[in-house]
């Protein structure tokens, strides 16, 4: 937890900004102001990557960072969102689980480190949540392909279950290619010739 | 009605022209008659409009007729079932572009006027010279990821022959937009009212066409409220569903539709002059500062005496989520068909 993170802070309110840039002296964080967003702030962004992007709850601004969601599709970044402190909870309760939002009360700056702490890291142990189901699902999708061209090489050819697969292991390492795209290959020649 | 039922309610909205029927059931006392104690509560952005609603820190809201369905499919944010029993408006939306940019196709396309609505074809000389210069692309906006003004605006330029490859598109709050329109930093818009009108009153634009001529009456905003409080409270979304049915009658008549402008222009409303809220409303598009308005009677329809146009239909639903899939926002064409089964209900009218 000790590596430098990178903070855009979009606030329009300028006594706000300073003491969140001042709470945050000599800490991990690196903080950059914007006090006016512009219509390059979604270029900016993807050129600076922040590691995590600060706004307030009613600023007319997360609708644009809205877009950021489609647009950086590989690398998106938590939000952390300043927001009065009745709607805190509540608001957290809703966005806590899936998304990248954090809420925190605006009053208190002293809590905002361990709280940018904690949305990174929570950040993070989504992120990697998300690529685990991401490949498991893959695997799985791969696994019924091979499957698939199998069964066909075993009806067509009349091979064995053995026998099929490896013929498809040994196209596969013959040609350099893996195995669920020699699967692809084979399904899709089958089928062409009405197999 | 039951006494258990709370009779508080909180009602988000943005301040929008299409806001006028949650604005006028509140100032005319619809919401009252029906034993709803209503506070309207505006909003900022959709996205925080949007997290409330799911949290429960409003119980209704004003929303983009395709954000019930993002919600419900976990588009942006966590997925949540939003229901939207009741459509506030049809149409309503308009593309503006930069008197820059005017300029430019005029002087482009050699014609000494513009022939109106705008047809996107007219672009394809000036991205062909823009790109032989060595130009940036021509960049346009709209308010949300999901929103008619966002698939409106794809629709108009694929429709002009417009590759997306060849312009840039993003997300401007509305209330950025006319300043971002006059610096430049965008060079048109596809918004909702008052917007189109605030930028031709600055003589800053044109505006081109409105969405009435891309998409004809289909729904633009709706009532959203989760499916865990229709189900707790059935009978305050019906008579919600009643006050704002009485509201959008109210605004069929033109002379109506007048007042309701003035009574939002007050500061707690969209705190704007009567002069750039009243144009839509009455059915005229402000065009330029130097060329007549244009008559466009559904600019803003919010009831019709002859059809049932607030009433949530399946085949509104699947409208929207086929421009989503255009969009290449969805790819799962059936969930998505499922989840428009569950948002457009009429059980509650």
């Amino acid at each position: 937890m000790s590596s430098e993170l990178s903070i855009l802070l979009i606030d329009e309110d300028l006594d706000r900004a300073s003491e969140v840039v001042s709470a945050l002296e000599k800490s991990r964080y690196k903080i950059r102001h914007m006090a006016q967003p512009n219509a390059t702030l979604l270029k900016e962004v993807d050129a600076w990557q922040p590691d995590i992007i600060v706004i307030d709850i009613e600023s007319p601004t997360r609708d644009m960072l809205e877009s950021l969601n489609m647009i950086s599709a590989y690398n998106p970044k938590p939000v952390v969102m300043f927001s009065d402190a009745e709607d805190e909870d509540l608001i957290n309760e809703s966005v806590k689980s899936g998304v990248s939002a954090y809420v925190v009360g605006d009053t208190d700056t002293s809590r905002l480190r361990p709280i940018l702490d904690a949305a990174v890291a929570r950040f993070n142990e989504y992120q990697s949540l998300k690529e685990e189901l991401t490949q498991t699902k893959n695997e799985l999708e791969a696994r019924k392909l091979i499957d698939q061209a199998k069964r066909l090489l075993m009806e067509t050819k009349g091979l064995s279950e053995q026998e099929a697969f490896s013929s498809m292991r040994k196209t596969a390492m013959d040609s350099g290619q893996k195995l669920e795209d020699v699967a692809k290959t084979i399904i899709s020649i089958m089928k062409n010739m009405n197999f | 009605m039951r006494s258990t039922q709370k009779q508080e309610l909180k009602l988000g909205f943005v301040a929008l022209t299409d806001s006028a029927p949650l604005i006028v059931a509140k100032e005319y006392g619809f919401f009252e008659e029906q034993g709803l104690d209503v506070t309207l509560q505006k909003q900022n952005s959709w996205a925080t409009l949007r997290d409330k609603l799911h949290a429960g820190v409003l119980d209704a809201a004003q929303m983009l007729a395709p954000m019930p369905l993002a919600s419900g499919l976990g588009l942006g944010c966590r997925p949540c079932e939003v229901i939207a029993p009741f459509v506030l408006s049809l149409n309503g939306n308009a593309i503006t572009i930069s008197e820059g940019l005017y300029q430019e196709i005029l002087a482009v396309s050699g014609l000494s006027e513009l022939p109106l609505p705008l047809s996107a074809k007219l672009l394809l000389p000036v991205i062909a010279q823009r790109k032989e210069a060595g130009l940036s692309k021509l960049k346009f906006a709209d308010v949300f990821p999901y929103s008619c003004h966002h698939y409106q605006l794809l629709d108009w330029l694929s429709d002009g022959g417009v590759e997306l490859d060849d312009v840039d598109l993003l997300t401007v709050p509305p209330v950025n937009m006319v300043d971002f329109l006059e610096s430049g930093e965008i060079d048109a818009f596809c918004v909702g009212g008052p917007w189109n009108a605030k930028a031709v009153r600055s003589e800053i634009g044109l505006t081109a066409l409105t969405s009435f001529d891309i998409w004809e009456n289909q729904p633009e905003k709706v009532l959203g409220v989760t499916k865990k409080f229709a189900s707790d409270n059935p009978n305050l979304v019906r008579s919600l569903c009643t006050a704002l049915a009485q509201a959008c009658s109210y605004l069929e008549k033109t002379p109506n539709r007048f007042e309701a402008a003035r009574l939002m222009s007050r500061a707690n409303y969209l705190d704007a002059p009567i002069e750039v809220i009243a144009p839509s409303l009455i059915g005229s598009c402000l065009t330029h500062r130097f060329l007549p308005p244009r008559v466009v009677p559904s600019y803003n329809q919010f009831s019709d005496a002859a059809v049932d146009i607030n009433k949530p239909t399946r085949e509104q639903g699947i409208w929207l989520v086929n421009k989503m899939l255009k969009a290449n926002q969805i790819t799962d064409r059936e969930a998505a068909y499922a989840v428009v089964d569950k948002v457009f209900t009429d059980s509650y009218l």
